[in-house]
C-alpha cells in the first residue's frame, strides 16, 4: 500500500520532469526537469529496497552530473539563439503521430497483463551485497565500463584541444606543446 | 562463480586490454609516434596467439580442458563460435590499423589517441563475442560504439566530419536507449539476465505481449548498429564525413560487432522466439538489400557508394536469419553458418575496397567517381586492385565474394517449400544483379573512360603508396584471391561455429 502511494505521487513527477526536459525552451529548465526525474527515480529505488543505488543516483547523477550540466549550460550561455526551423516539411506532425502510435503499441502490449517471473527473493541492497555482485559475478562488465570512462576522457581532450597550426612539423616538440583554443 | 579466474580463457582480452593502455603510454613517451601503432599491431598479433591455444586446447600438454569454458556464472563463454569471431575482429583490426597509419601521419591528427580508441573499440567487439548476458553484451556494444563516435569526428576542422560524428552519436545513443528498453522488458518478464536463463524461461508456455515488444526493440537496437534499412539513415553521411580509415573500420569491425550481437542474442537467448525475429528480420533484410542497392546505383562518390553497398551487403547477411523460423536442425545451423561465413569473407574484401579508395584518393585527391576515370592509364596496379575488390564484392568468381553469396543462397533455399523463402531468394538474386551493375560501373570508369582533362597528367601517379597501406592492400588482395579459389580456408572457420545454433 505504501509503495502504491509513493508510486502515485512520484511517477507523475518523473513523467512531468521528463517532458519538461524535452519540451522546455530554456536549457536551465530542461536541466531542472531532468533533475526532478532523477530524484523521482531515486525514490523508486528506495521503495524497492535499493538504498545504495538510490544514494548513488542522488549523489552522482542528481548531484555531480547535474552540476556539470548546469556549468556547461552557463558557460555556453542560456541566451544563445536556437534555430528551430525544420528542414523537412511536415516532419514534426509525422514524428508526433508515429511517436503516439509507438506509445499506443507499448501501452497496448503492457496492458495485456504480465506477471514478472522474477526470483521473488527480497533483495537487500546493502553495500556488502552490491559489492559482492559488482566485484564477483559482474567484474568483467565493471572493468569494461572503467575503460569506457578512460575513452571518454581521452576522446574529449583529443577532440576539444586544437593545436596551433603554426608550429606544425616539429615532431619531437609535439607532446610538450600546450594547445591553445583556436 | 569461482574465486580463481580462468586466465587462459581470458588471455586474449587481457592482452588486448594491456595493449590498449600500452598504446596510450607509448604515445606519451618521447619516441616517434608510429611506435604507438607498432605497439598496437604487436598487441593485436599477441592476442591472436591465445585464441589459437584455446582452439587447440585438447592437443596441448599444459591445457587439457575441452569444449566451451564458462566464466562468471554462464555470463561469459569461450567456445569455438566466440573464438572464430574474436579472430575475425582481431585480424580486421590489424588491417584497419595498417590502413590508418599512413592516413593519420599525413596530417596533424592525434595519432596515439587514434590507435588507442581504435583498439578500445576492438576490445569491446572481442568482449561482445563471448558475452552471454544482457549486461555484458550491452557494455561491450557501448565499448564498440563509444570510440567510434569520437573517431568519426577526428578531422576536427572539417564540418562534414563534425556532422558525421554528431549524427552517428545521436543515432547511436537513440539505438542504445531502444536496446536498453527492450532488454529491461525481457528482464522484467523472464527475471533472467543470462542468455541461457532467458532461453530456459521461454521454453513453451504463453509469453506476454510485452516480451514480444522487448524482442522487437532489441532487434531494432542492433539493426541501428548494423545499419539495416530503415535504421540506416546515419550511414552514408557518417561514412562520407568520417576519416576514410575510420569508415573502413565502421563498415567492417563495428558492423561485424553488431552482427555478432544479433547472432548471439537471436540464436541463443531468443532461440525459442524464432517465430518473432525470423519474419521481422525478413522484412529488414529485404528492405536493406533492395534500398541499399537501388540508391548505390545512383551514387557518384565512391565512399557513399561503398556506404550504400555495405547496407546492401548487410541485407545479404541478414537474409539467412529470415529463414531461421522455417527450418530446423542442420538447416538452422546452416543459416548461422551462412551469416558467419559471409561476415568472414566480407571483412577482407570490404577492407580491401576501402584501402583502394584511400590509395586512389592519395592519387587524385577526390572520392568522386568522375575524377577516377582513366586511372588505369597512370596507375595500372591500383586499377587492378579496384577490379579485384569491387568484383569480389559483386560476387564474381573466382574472387572471394562468390562463396559468401553461395552459402547465403544455400541457406535461403533450405527453407524452400515456404513461399517466403522462395520470395526472399528471388529478391536476393535480383539484388545481386543490381549490385553487380554499380560495382562494374566503378571498374568501367577506372579502366575504360579517359582521364579527365582538368587534371594535368604530370601530377598523377607521382607519389607511391605508403608501406603500411601497401601491406594492408597486399594482405586483403591475397586473402580475396586465395579464399576465392579455396573457400575452404575461411569457410572452415564458419563451419566450426555451426553448433552454436543447436548447442547448449
Amino acid at each position: 500500500m505504501g509503495e502504491l502511494v509513493v508510486f502515485v505521487i512520484f511517477a507523475p513527477l518523473a513523467l512531468v520532469g521528463a517532458l519538461t526536459m524535452v519540451a522546455a525552451r530554456n536549457p536551465v529548465h530542461s536541466a531542472m526537469g531532468l533533475l526532478m526525474t532523477l530524484f523521482s527515480v531515486a525514490v523508486f529505488y528506495v521503495s524497492n529496497n535499493g538504498h545504495f543505488i538510490a544514494a548513488v543516483q542522488v549523489i552522482v547523477y542528481a548531484g555531480a552530473i547535474m552540476t556539470l550540466f548546469l556549468f556547461v549550460i552557463m558557460l555556453i550561455g542560456v541566451d544563445s539563439a536556437q534555430d528551430n526551423q525544420e528542414v523537412l516539411p511536415n516532419q514534426r506532425p509525422i514524428a508526433v503521430a508515429l511517436g503516439l502510435a509507438l506509445l499506443g503499441l507499448v501501452l497496448a502490449a503492457g496492458s495485456q497483463g504480465w506477471v514478472p517471473r522474477g526470483t521473488g527473493s527480497p533483495v537487500n541492497g546493502t553495500i556488502e551485497n552490491v559489492s559482492d555482485e559488482l566485484f564477483g559475478a559482474w567484474i568483467l562488465p565493471f572493468e569494461v565500463t572503467s575503460l569506457l570512462l578512460i575513452i571518454a576522457s581521452v576522446g574529449t581532450i583529443a577532440l576539444a584541444q586544437f593545436r596551433p597550426r603554426a608550429i606544425a612539423g616539429d615532431e619531437a616538440d609535439e607532446s610538450a606543446v600546450d594547445g591553445e583554443l583556436v | 562463480m569461482s574465486a580463481l579466474f580462468d586466465y587462459h580463457a581470458l588471455a586474449p582480452e587481457l592482452i588486448l586490454a594491456f595493449t590498449v593502455m600500452a598504446v596510450l603510454a607509448v604515445d606519451l613517451m618521447p619516441v616517434p609516434k608510429y611506435y604507438a601503432a607498432v605497439t598496437g599491431l604487436v598487441g593485436l598479433f599477441a592476442s591472436i596467439i591465445p585464441l589459437l591455444t584455446l582452439a587447440l586446447c585438447s592437443e596441448l600438454s599444459f591445457c587439457s580442458d575441452n569444449g566451451a569454458r564458462l566464466l562468471f556464472g554462464d555470463s561469459y563463454v569461450v567456445d569455438t563460435f566466440s573464438l572464430v569471431l574474436k579472430g575475425l575482429f582481431l585480424v580486421s583490426a590489424f588491417i584497419s590499423l595498417l590502413l590508418a597509419v599512413g592516413y593519420v601521419e599525413s596530417d596533424r591528427y592525434y595519432q596515439g589517441e587514434y590507435y588507442f580508441l581504435l583498439l578500445a573499440s576492438v576490445f569491446g567487439a572481442v568482449v561482445m563475442a563471448s558475452s552471454r548476458d544482457l549486461i555484458s553484451i550491452f557494455v561491450g556494444l557501448e565499448l564498440v560504439s563509444g570510440p567510434a563516435f569520437l573517431l568519426a569526428g577526428w578531422r576536427k576542422g572539417d564540418a562534414r566530419s563534425n556532422e558525421a560524428a554528431l549524427k552517428f552519436f545521436i543515432v547511436g545513443v537513440l539505438s542504445a536507449a531502444i536496446l536498453l528498453f527492450g532488454m529491461s522488458l525481457i528482464y522484467g518478464v523472464t527475471g533472467e539476465l543470462t542468455f541461457s536463463g532467458i532461453r530456459a524461461a521461454t521454453v513453451g508456455g504463453e509469453l506476454p505481449a510485452v516480451f514480444t515488444l522487448g524482442v522487437l526493440f532489441v532487434l531494432m537496437g542492433f539493426a541501428f548498429k548494423v545499419s539495416a534499412v530503415p535504421f540506416h539513415f546515419w550511414t552514408p553521411d557518417t561514412y562520407e564525413g568520417a576519416p576514410t580509415p575510420v569508415t573502413a573500420y565502421l563498415s567492417v569491425g563495428s558492423k561485424a560487432a553488431g552482427f555478432v550481437g544479433l547472432l548471439v542474442i537471436c540464436y541463443s537467448a531468443f532461440a525459442n522466439m524464432r517465430d518473432i525475429w525470423g519474419p521481422a528480420l525478413w522484412i529488414i533484410a529485404v528492405a536493406s538489400m533492395t534500398l541499399g542497392n537501388l540508391i548505390a546505383v545512383r551514387q557518384t562518390n565512391v565512399i557513399r557508394l561503398l556506404g550504400y553497398s555495405s547496407i546492401a551487403q548487410g541485407g545479404f547477411m541478414l537474409a539467412p536469419f529470415a529463414v531461421a523460423s522455417m527450418v530446423e536442425g542442420v538447416e538452422l545451423e546452416g543459416a548461422l553458418f551462412a551469416t558467419v561465413t559471409y561476415l568472414l569473407f566480407y571483412a577482407f574484401m570490404n577492407l580491401g575496397a576501402f584501402g583502394v579508395v584511400m590509395a586512389g584518393m592519395s592519387k587524385v585527391k577526390s572520392a568522386e567517381l568522375s575524377s577516377w576515370s582513366g586511372m588505369a592509364q597512370y596507375a595500372p596496379g591500383l586499377s587492378m586492385l579496384v577490379v579485384i575488390f569491387f568484383f569480389a564484392l559483386a560476387g564474381v568468381p573466382p574472387l572471394a565474394g562468390w562463396f559468401a553469396k553461395l552459402v547465403m543462397f544455400q541457406a535461403i533455399i533450405s527453407g524452400a517449400p515456404n513461399v517466403w523463402a522462395v520470395l526472399l531468394g528471388v529478391i536476393a538474386a535480383v539484388n545481386a544483379v543490381v549490385a553487380f551493375f554499380y560495382y562494374a560501373k566503378v571498374v568501367k570508369t577506372v579502366w575504360m573512360d579517359s582521364v579527365p582533362v582538368e587534371i594535368p597528367a604530370a601530377e598523377l601517379g607521382g607519389s607511391g603508396l605508403n608501406p603500411a597501406l601497401a601491406l594492408a592492400l597486399g594482405i586483403t588482395a591475397i586473402a580475396t584471391i586465395v579464399t576465392g579459389l579455396f573457400p575452404g580456408v575461411l569457410s572452415f572457420f564458419g563451419e566450426a561455429t555451426r553448433t552454436f545454433a543447436s548447442g547448449f
